[in-house]
């Protein structure tokens, strides 16, 4: 295995991410919450390494604590979606004709709201909470997940190992699970990597627009956004948070993007 | 004959899906846990304003019916009343629908040329030190949420340089192609998203073209190169990336919701956040279902232009 | 040497890069075609004989020339710029490819295709072009070239498009023409015709002709004299009929000997041992010593020279006159299994079965879809022990009635009786001991086998669903099925990607076994393989048959092959089984006019030219179409009138226990057919 220097960054730096995730209320060495009215708006400085926001409350120690609200929800959402996707996909592929026709065109219904505003959509009527968006981003992965798994299940199924095993007689769960499954690993695997990234930024997106989450969470994209009417006098308000969510989306999509070139170029020699 | 058939097709197919989707955002709305009432007033209501509200808005019938008198008064135009701004929906809908898709339109035309090059660049000299810069500078615009390059952008060019406007305030009644300075920016980040997704499209379905066995029937025809390229392998690579641009069309709208808020220009998006803040549902329900259709018309588009393109479909 | 040779290739060696060592695919190849000469190059996959045809035109993707000249009219070749290789390509050499569907722009009219390697090499203006090309399709035999130019590629059948490549490559009058297996991918009664235009064409263009395959009996047909390749070397070469006849390689022996069609059905073919060399470390001594039956410790030492073994005919081997032992040697040489004669039991009985299937193209609105008739109305006997082939073109149905068999696919109509009982539709409507004792071949091994089992996982899968033995005995009994099918025990924790083609196939057999069947449909289970593993794989279905009494049903587009196994043969045309009977008969006298072209156009060893040439035209009717009258009549080369469009033949009954259904009596078509008069009965 070929490692790029980009992969090695990445995956170093995720393993901080995810140490911070654990631990980050632990290390960051002020409160995410406490006001301190003395010192508000203060620029990077010691102690202050990115500054202070209008209450006087260490801009580091609030991304630090923030990387859960961020990380965590993408995770499960990317879970819960890849895991539908899987399930649906799996089945609508191995069946095809109607079954397969009428499960896809409600996949379709979903598909016809653009991500971010199904998302807004489920999150303002469900209630803004952290459950409500990891669901509302679990069902906006569904149907890309499902296109993706079917399209792959619909290959394998035309394999004459799977035309063996119906010729045997096999029950259609063991085709499924145990003939069409193990085959489909590969793509799972790679479509869960970029749901995750996708995640983080659609989290990102609605706790910007202030969408399941409440002040005074740390969630970075709720910092900018409350950062944002002060970004002409303070501009490391904005910019530290917004670093955090660059860095870590362009991880998480770099690490993806690896994975998917992992495992989906297999190692061909040419020869003609 | 087959190309037309195909086309009403997806019209029909369309229609039908439109209806569903008004189904299920209505279904969201009004069935899911949360009672609209509810969230309408917010947390704090007394049980009798909840009731003049459920009352006022028909809630108390049975949900069919009232997605039937819902969906049928859509049909013909009228959204309802807005809650927050007490006019009627329509208009209001329509007239920052326009907004919205100038933006898009202007962002598309800016960013289909530079990404059709890009694309085509990268895969003519695929893992060269071209490739690797434009795909890697692409992925790193992709990673980004809208709202961090909107900010560092304004940050740049409004806050330390000063050349252009850090919002997009246009006055009522004024046309947005007046305020030409003020869509810059936002334009700029539209575009920036768009060029991430579909340069790599078009990269993808050249590099593929440019392995296909008729590209090699092009070359050992001794073809000049540009030839081969242009004529042999463009052209059967633009049918993918066409179908892209359409569906990105509509999932850039959907996208709008950032970028206009980030700007404060008057779209769509803009509009929606602004009736999520008001608790205004009934705006929420008509904007999301434009939105929707729209997104669906821009596949639409994507479907029939590549079934005009398709030559496996002309006679 | 009174003329220039229009190539010469000196000591050409190309490599491919392929991780840390170089992948030396040709080494050392030498070869030159005189003017209007046609030069075959064969060679099993592997053999680096596309890589030849390529580096002729200097594009190799990947891989580069490491040493050696090729000259065109005395012009080194190999070190031209980019603009000078442009002036060549396509114009002094041009190239026939072996998939004309991918070859071909889908996106441009044919004309264009054809007409813009005249304009760029300056030969026509924009008309000129395009009456050339007009000109061009007539030559290349196909209709109505007026209209054919403006036509897009998928418009037309393979062998349509065929000839447009064809067209294509001879438009500037090229001096050369590399034809790289032409006709592979393409039915046998296709094949014949572009063999034939081919044939026609080279005595009317002046040109050299370097012909690619890695089909022996195809390089006969049309070259004057052919090399042979193996893993990047060239081992023989002399003229056709002589390397054919008297092979001085034991590389070119084994692979004459493997082609079913050149073997008697009572003998055993020749198949090759062992697998191609691995050519990132290409061995010091002679490139065959591994796998030949011959070889001594003198063969590893050193490369063989290339030995003159005859006039204008060299061998790469130290004992040339010793090449044919290694026939004698061929690996178990046990006597095929004498076939017993007279009646048998009927083990299976398919009754007029159909299979019919509407394409689901969603909403349709002014027109009811037309159901594909794969299958309709087939009737056959399978008897017990004995193997009945079903061969037929592609289109022709004959996999669709495989997989009914199985039930893959259930029935529209009829009916089949197994052991006189009737079988459910799907194979989980039959019961256990049924499914058991019907097993299924598939063609493909790459796809046949889970890539995420193991071997022994796969073999032993049957014998824990069917119970066939204690959980305690599988290994045991798995370690038994890959001895009988000679698989090393420790294949059993490998994975298929591990193992070769014809390995997986093997594998395949041994999952079949296991269930002690009655009757094992074969669905072309060779024609993925190289032809002297396709022997090993005949020879191990042979022997099992001749073992345990199975029962085949062969499916094959292969005429060669089937003749080899089968004892009874059904040709099916369309859905419909247009004769059937014992397999000698029906090859010796061919009665039916579609059994008889399918037979005319094999090409065999023999030489060219002596049967009577009959060739199918045209393409066959849309599957989709309801046809009335007899389903071969509008390709049939003696239609006798509008009965035949109109009513459907009659089945007549010969003596030898063949039946076939057409209009014309069988003695008429036995006199027209020049062939002996088989006597009807009833």
């Amino acid at each position: 295995m070929k490692r790029d220097a980009g992969f090695v960054l990445s995956a170093i730096f995720l393993i901080v991410i995810f140490v911070l995730v654990a631990f980050g209320s632990l290390i960051a060495p002020y409160s995410a919450t406490e006001f301190s009215p003395s010192s508000s708006l203060l620029p990077p400085q010691f102690p202050f390494i990115f500054g202070t926001d209008e209450f006087g409350r260490d801009v580091f120690s609030r991304i630090l604590s923030g990387a859960s609200f961020t990380l965590l929800p993408a995770l499960a959402a990317a879970a819960l979606g890849v895991s539908l996707g899987t399930i649906t996909g799996l089945v609508a592929g191995y069946l095809g004709g109607r079954g397969d026709e009428i499960i896809m065109r409600l996949m379709d219904v979903l598909l016809s709201f653009p991500a971010l505003i199904l998302a807004m959509l489920i999150v303002v009527m469900l209630g803004g909470n952290v459950v409500n968006v990891v669901l509302a981003i679990g069902v906006v992965f569904w149907p890309r997940s499902a296109r993706l798994v079917r399209s792959a299940a619909m290959d394998i199924a035309l394999s004459e190992f799977i035309d063996a095993a119906r010729a045997r007689g096999e029950s259609t769960l063991y085709i499924l699970i145990r003939e069409l499954l193990p085959n489909l690993w590969a793509f799972i695997i790679v479509d869960f990597a970029l749901r995750c990234s996708y995640g983080i930024l659609l989290t990102a997106s609605l706790s910007y627009l202030g969408i399941g989450v409440h002040p005074p969470t740390p969630a970075w994209g709720l910092m900018v956004k409350d950062a944002q009417q002060y970004i002409q006098f303070a501009p490391w308000l904005v910019f530290f948070p917004c670093l955090a969510i660059a860095l870590i989306s362009i991880c998480t999509v770099l690490f993806g993007e690896y994975i998917r070139r992992q495992l989906a170029t297999p190692t061909r020699i040419a020869r003609a | 004959m087959q190309a037309i058939e195909l086309i009403l097709r997806r019209v029909v197919l369309m229609i039908v899906i439109l209806f569903a989707v008004s189904f299920l955002t209505f279904l969201i709305v009004h069935v899911l846990p949360g009672d609209v009432a509810n969230a309408i007033l917010g947390d704090l209501a007394t049980p009798d304003q909840v009731e003049l509200v459920r009352q006022r808005m028909g809630l108390n019938e049975p949900v069919l019916l009232r997605y039937w008198h819902w969906v049928t008064a859509f049909a013909s135009g009228d959204f309802g009343m807005s809650l927050a701004y007490n006019t009627p929906i329509a208009p209001l809908v329509f007239e920052r629908l326009a907004n919205s898709v100038i933006l898009a339109l202007i962002s598309l035309a800016v960013a289909v040329p530079i990404s059709v090059a890009l694309g085509v660049l990268a895969a003519m000299y695929q893992g060269s030190i071209i490739d690797r810069i434009i795909t890697g500078t692409v992925v790193l615009f992709f990673a980004l949420p809208e709202y961090v390059v909107a900010l560092m952008l304004i940050l740049i060019f409004s806050i330390w340089l000063g050349w252009l406007p850090g919002s997009s305030l246009i006055p009522p009644g004024g046309s947005v192609l007046a305020n030409f300075p003020a869509i810059v920016l936002p334009v700029t980040v539209v575009t920036v998203g768009m060029l991430a997704y579909l340069s790599q499209v078009t990269r993808a379905s050249m590099v593929a073209a440019l392995r296909a066995n008729y590209v090699r029937t092009a070359d050992l025809k001794g073809l000049p190169g540009y030839i081969v390229v242009v004529k042999h392998a463009l052209r059967n690579a633009m049918l993918p990336a066409l179908v892209e641009i359409g569906l990105n069309f509509g999932y850039t709208l959907g996208g709008l919701v950032i970028v206009e808020t980030v700007f404060s220009y008057a779209g769509i998006g803009q509009l929606l956040m602004m009736a999520v803040q008001s608790r205004d549902i009934p705006t929420i329900q008509a904007v999301v279902i434009v939105i929707a259709a729209a997104y669906g018309i821009g596949n639409l588009i994507a479907d029939v232009i590549s079934i005009a393109l398709n030559p496996k479909l002309r006679t | 040497m009174s003329q220039q040779a229009t190539l010469t290739v000196e000591h050409l060696s190309v490599s491919y890069d392929a991780g840390d060592t170089p992948l030396r695919a040709v080494r050392d190849v030498s070869f030159s075609i005189a003017p209007g000469e046609a030069y075959g190059l064969i060679g099993e996959s592997g053999s680096g004989k596309t890589t030849v045809a390529f580096a002729m035109m200097n594009y190799l993707r990947g891989g580069r020339i490491e040493g050696g000249r090729i000259l065109l009219q005395g012009q080194p070749i190999q070190d031209l710029p980019k603009s000078e290789l442009r002036q060549i390509r396509g114009n002094k050499v041009a190239m026939v490819y072996q998939d004309p569907m991918s070859s071909l722009n889908p996106g441009i009219r044919v004309g264009e295709q054809i007409a813009e390697a005249l304009r760029y090499h300056g030969i026509a203006d924009r008309a000129g072009a395009r009456a050339r090309a007009v000109r061009l399709l007539a030559d290349v035999n196909l209709p109505d070239p007026e209209a054919m130019v403006d036509r897009y590629p998928h418009q037309l059948s393979g062998g349509q498009q065929q000839r447009i490549v064809i067209a294509m490559a001879l438009a500037c009058e090229p001096d050369l023409v590399i034809m790289d297996e032409p006709t592979t991918g393409l039915d046998v009664t296709t094949e014949a015709v572009i063999l034939d235009l081919i044939r026609e064409l080279r005595h009317k263009i002046n040109a050299s002709i370097l012909f690619i395959s890695h089909n022996i009996a195809v390089v006969a047909k049309v070259c004057d004299r052919v090399g042979v390749l193996y893993a990047g070397e060239l081992v023989e070469e002399g003229r056709v009929a002589e390397v054919i006849r008297r092979p001085k390689h034991p590389y070119t022996v084994g692979l004459v000997a493997s082609m079913p069609s050149g073997t008697d059905r009572s003998q055993r073919l020749a198949s090759i041992k062992g697998s191609l060399p691995d050519l990132t470390k290409v061995p010091q001594g002679c490139i065959f010593a591994d796998r030949c039956l011959i070889s001594r410790d003198v063969c590893l030492a050193e490369r063989p020279p290339a030995i003159e073994v005859g006039p204008a005919h060299i061998s790469r081997c130290l004992f040339p006159d010793e090449a044919q032992d290694v026939i004698q040697k061929a690996e178990a040489r046990v006597v095929a299994p004498a076939r017993a004669a007279g009646p048998a039991e009927t083990v299976m009985h398919i009754d007029d079965l159909k299979l019919w299937y509407t394409r689901r193209r969603g909403l349709r609105v002014w027109h009811k879809p037309q159901p594909v008739r794969a299958v309709n109305g087939v009737t056959l006997d399978i008897e017990a022990g004995r193997t009945l082939a079903v061969v037929g073109e592609s289109g022709s149905g004959k996999s669709t009635l495989a997989r009914c068999v199985v039930g893959l696919v259930p029935p529209t109509g009829g009916a089949i009786e197994f052991h006189g009982e009737r079988l459910g539709g799907r194979a989980r409507q039959r019961g256990v001991k049924t499914r058991q004792r019907i097993q299924i071949i598939f063609q493909n091994p790459e796809s046949a086998l889970n890539p995420q089992r193991t071997v022994g996982e796969i073999i032993a899968r049957p014998l824990k669903l069917y119970n066939c033995v204690e959980p305690s005995r599988i290994d045991e009994r798995v370690a038994e099925l890959m001895k009988a099918v000679n698989l090393p025990a420790r294949y059993a924790s490998r994975y298929p990607h591990q193992l070769s083609g014809g390995e997986k196939q093997r594998v395949s057999i041994a999952r079949v076994l296991g269930t002690e069947p009655d009757l094992i449909i074969c669905d072309e289970p060779t024609s993925a393989l190289d032809i002297s593993v396709q022997a090993a794989v005949l020879n191990a279905l042979s022997d099992l048959q001749a073992r345990h009494g199975l029962s085949y049903m062969f499916i094959s587009h292969d005429l060669g092959v089937v003749r080899y196994i089968s004892d009874r043969v059904a040709v099916m045309y369309l859905g419909v089984v247009v004769e059937t009977g014992p397999t000698e008969a029906v090859f010796k006298a061919p009665h039916h006019p579609y059994t008889e072209s399918l037979v005319a156009a094999l090409p065999d060893l023999s030489g060219n030219g002596e049967k009577p040439e009959v060739r199918l035209q045209g393409t066959p009717p849309s599957p989709t179409a309801r046809i009335k009258g007899c389903v071969f009549a509008s390709r049939c080369p003696r239609k006798v009138g509008a009965i035949c469009e109109t009513t459907p033949p009659p089945v007549q009954n010969l003596a030898d226990g063949r039946k076939l259904a057409c209009h014309i009596p069988v003695d008429e078509l036995a006199r027209l057919q020049g062939a002996v008069p088989a006597v009807a009965v009833g």
